[in-house]
């Protein structure tokens, strides 16, 4: 019996119940486990780190969110705008930033935002590995994003990263953690790229119209439609 | 001459170190080897010298809590700045480079070894491990570096202590490392198709001829290596000769009643004596009588690296139980010897006789004595002395 | 020849031919790559291999490279496997190089031990201390290395391939019949090759088919499925 986590995802959850267990409503992200979103660009995959660290917020779960590509600005705007107010989040210290990306000084660092460098991979391990250990010790579960490998991959040693990535899936799991790591596919050597799949438990693949569910605990392959809305994605699961 | 303090190991170097030189601990897979590096280090910083450890296979903090298992405490002497880190480790898992030089690409280390080895003039540096920097570094480049390492630290008169497990490389490379050693001790296993000991010897010194004993060793927490006197047992059936056996192969044995602690505690009757064959040293452990084997197995338990079963060559009768203790001996992983006693007498099977009928695999000797005319004696210690160091 | 139930349903039967081969299940004593690209149900190979010779009290080594203790602990439950007798029994010996990395602290046990992921040296001293272990228990017994990806991303792949010569030497020598899991592509093509030939059998999963071949030559394949009871194999035949 694998237990799951809402995903928040509309549609995401029916497509990876089991047939017995649709009407009990028990799909979602193997919890505990590390999830590899891996397509091209702008087909969704940041938009599916939003609406996966909302549901957790909404659920009471901590999230830690290391980002690369878009500064915490930009993100509680873009949440925003499909409709993800972070505001009590963000003051009941719920939501967990690890920033790689601004440089500007506007966002005062605290507990809750850390200012990093894709260019210094130890030091935003250093600093989502205490981030991560501080929150197990309240919360007995949280979530994780990495949005996105790819970036870090680009700056650094290809075969540092893995090491990094792969401590850093330890220890978020350590800390109860279920994570999701976004990659844009082909951005990597391939044997960097075969590495992290192996790293990860479940692979999900979003084309820009299909979504599919290559690997995941506890289920076959399976494939979806998808459509990016103003209220994030939404699976079309139930139309033919 | 810089003593190590490690038991017997500065006796076999002819009194210790000389400053300034070079020293390999080559090891077989398996047998702990660092332990070797880190408690010289420690006996040096004890006296006075300083060191620093370069380090590519762990965290310099994961090396303070092991020399915290041994009981010594590095971190003061860290904090004393008597002793420093290489860390040529963190950098390559992402963990932030600790201590005085940190090594983020294998270019630098070279002069970084160097700019270190300048920092102890007198003292004591050691590199673990020699392994991992032979695949890091380009092709000709690893014999090169170390013989500068050594010139350097020849010059300043730092120990260089080398710790090198002893994968399979090309023989070229193996035989030119070594070759620009001062000092070469050799860790090697003690096998009988699993692990069942460990033993160090001076292979090689430039300044002293080494004595060519080899020592068995355990790596205690607390404690450092610590040299551990092996057990030898001499068993087998009834009449076979054990206790002349004995007698032969170990001076001044006694006859002494040891207690066992099995379902009813017994006592059993063992013939005890100490015996030195060309540097070896062991305790011998004769059984006299009928007594229960598994019993004195559980005795000796985990400190029997050998056994001698003593047969009867007139006595084919006897040949099944001899044939129990050996199953006994190889559940137990026991090195084991066959002494095919009694050749003198008219009845008696020749070893290969004996093999076929007892059915022995070829890899267990079967060594002919004879003990009133004092034969085979020394061919049976080196057949067990030839197994344990295979 | 003797074998070795591997526990997989349908291998064992796969593996007996009227070839004159005869082999009912792993031959005893050989050494096995299961290997295949990511995700195609290696790991469930090796701790079914595992646990099936646990119900049948056979002792297993078992090195986990990739997955924490507790990680291995949860996949094995999550198929329905449960370590807790084994270990009461002391059949099962775990050395795990890599909780190291998570920062939890490690207990060693008399039957689980940790190591470092790239520190060969220190884990191969523990592979020794391991094999005597499991040795006394049984001169039969079997080992797991799940699996080689983790090491090759700490480690120069020369040292791994060195390292994986002297342990199944080791455990050969000691009478255990060894799986050992690789994932496809993640050394070079040279690596590779060295690394099937320094093991007996290779068995290659592919999402969809297991194909088995033996150092004598021997090859079967057949469908599988990876089903909330592990690895199942359907109809198969010998090649």
């Amino acid at each position: 019996m694998i237990v799951r986590i809402a995903s928040g995802i509309s549609g995401f959850d029916e497509l990876t119940s089991s047939e017995d267990n649709l009407a009990l409503k028990l799909g979602g992200f193997p919890e505990n486990s590390a999830t590899l979103i891996y397509g091209p660009p702008e087909v969704g995959k940041s938009t599916f780190c939003y609406q996966f660290t909302y549901q957790g917020l909404t659920q009471d779960e901590p999230c830690l969110y290391l980002t690369t590509d878009h500064g915490i600005q930009d993100i509680y705007d873009t949440m925003k705008g499909i409709g993800l107010n972070l505001d009590d989040y963000l003051e009941n210290e719920m939501l967990y930033v690890v920033d790689a990306v601004s440089s500007d000084m506007e966002v005062e660092e605290s507990d809750i935002y850390q200012r990093s460098s894709v260019h210094n991979p130890t030091d935003m391990l250093v600093k989502v590995s205490r981030v991560a250990r501080s929150i197990s010790q309240k919360s007995p579960r949280l979530r994780g994003v990495v949005d996105s490998v790819t970036t870090i991959l680009e700056s650094n040693n290809e075969m540092l990263i893995v090491r990094v990535l792969k401590t850093y899936i330890l220890r978020i799991k350590e800390a109860g953690g279920t994570v999701i790591i976004t990659y844009i596919e082909g951005s990597a050597d391939s044997r960097t790229e075969t590495l992290i799949k192996s790293m990860v438990d479940n692979i999900i693949k979003l084309d820009g119209e299909k979504i599919i569910i290559e690997a995941m605990k506890g289920m076959g392959r399976k494939e979806d439609a998808y459509r990016t809305t103003d209220e994030g994605i939404v699976i079309l699961h139930d139309e033919q | 001459m810089k003593k190590t303090h490690i038991p017997k190991l500065d006796d076999f170097l002819g009194g210790g170190i000389p400053e300034g030189s070079s020293v390999l601990f080559y090891a077989d897979p398996g047998v702990e080897c660092e332990a070797f590096g880190y408690q010289t280090l420690q006996s040096r910083l004890e006296e006075g010298d300083s060191g620093f450890i370069f380090t590519n296979v762990t965290e310099p903090s994961s090396i303070i809590y092991e020399f915290e298992k041994f009981g010594w405490d590095l971190e003061k002497k860290v904090d004393d700045k008597r002793v420093f880190f290489v860390d040529g480790s963190s950098y390559f898992i992402g963990a932030p480079v600790t201590g005085k030089y940190g090594i983020e690409d294998y270019s630098q280390i070279e002069d970084v070894v160097i700019k270190a080895i300048n920092d102890v003039p007198d003292g004591l540096g050691v590199i673990n491990n020699l392994s991992t920097l032979i695949d890091y570094l380009d092709d000709g480049e690893t014999v090169r570096i170390i013989n500068k390492w050594n010139q350097v630290a020849n010059d300043n008169k730092t120990i260089l202590i080398y710790i090198f497990t002893e994968w399979d490389y090309e023989n070229a490379l193996i035989e030119q490392i070594k070759d620009s050693m001062d000092c070469l001790v050799n860790l090697s296993t003690i096998e009988e198709r699993v692990i069942i000991g460990q033993g160090f010897m001076v292979t090689g010194a430039s300044w002293t001829t080494p004595s060519s004993n080899r020592v068995l060793f355990n790596i205690m927490r607390p404690g450092g290596v610590k040299i551990f006197i092996p057990k030898i047992l001499v068993t087998g059936p009834f009449n076979a000769g054990k206790s002349s056996f004995v007698k032969k192969i170990a001076k001044n044995s006694v006859s002494v009643d040891r207690m066992a602690l099995g379902q009813v505690p017994t006592t059993i009757a063992m013939d005890i004596g100490h015996m030195e064959y060309k540097g070896f040293n062991a305790d011998v452990f004769g059984t006299p009588g009928q007594e229960r084997f598994d019993l004195i197995l559980d005795i000796l338990s985990k400190e029997a690296v050998g056994a001698f079963i003593v047969v009867d060559s007139t006595a084919p009768k006897t040949f099944a139980r001899a044939k129990e203790m050996m199953k006994r001996c190889k559940a137990e992983a026991i090195p084991k010897v066959i002494v095919a006693n009694k050749q003198d007498l008219p009845d008696s099977l020749s070893p290969k006789k004996i093999r076929k009928v007892m059915n022995i695999d070829q890899s267990i000797p079967i060594v002919p004595t004879s003990l009133p005319l004092n034969e085979g004696i020394e061919d049976a210690m080196d057949a067990l002395l030839e197994i344990l160091y295979r | 020849m003797s074998t070795v139930e591997s526990g997989i349903p349908g291998l064992d039967e796969l593996l007996q031919s009227e070839a004159g081969y005869d082999l009912g299940g792993i031959p005893q004593n050989t050494s096995t790559l299961v290997y295949g690209p990511p995700k195609v149900g290696k790991s469930i190979f090796s701790y079914q291999f595992a646990n099936h010779g646990l119900n049948l009290e056979e002792p297993c080594l078992y090195i986990t490279a990739d997955e924490g203790m507790k990680q291995l602990q949860q996949n094995m439950i999550d198929f329905g496997w449960y370590l807790q007798n084994a270990m009461e029994k002391e059949l099962l010996y775990v050395i795990d190089s890599i909780s190291s990395l998570s920062g939890a602290p490690i207990e060693t046990t008399n039957t689980y031990t940790p190591s470092k992921i790239n520190d060969p040296t220190d884990l191969m001293v523990k592979v020794g201390i391991g094999t005597r272990f499991v040795f006394k228990k049984s001169n039969e017994f079997r080992s797991v290395f799940d699996s080689l990806t983790t090491p090759f991303a700490f480690n120069p792949e020369p040292m791994v391939i060195r390292f994986l010569k002297t342990y199944i030497r080791r455990l050969q020598e000691a009478g255990s019949t060894l799986v050992i899991t690789y994932t496809e592509g993640v050394a070079d093509e040279n690596t590779e090759k060295i690394l099937k030939s320094v093991v007996d059998n290779v068995i290659m999963l592919d999402g969809s088919y297991l194909t088995f071949r033996s150092s004598e030559g021997l090859m079967g394949t057949a469908e599988y499925q990876i089903t909330n009871q592990g690895l199942v194999l359907g109809e198969g035949e010998i090649l």
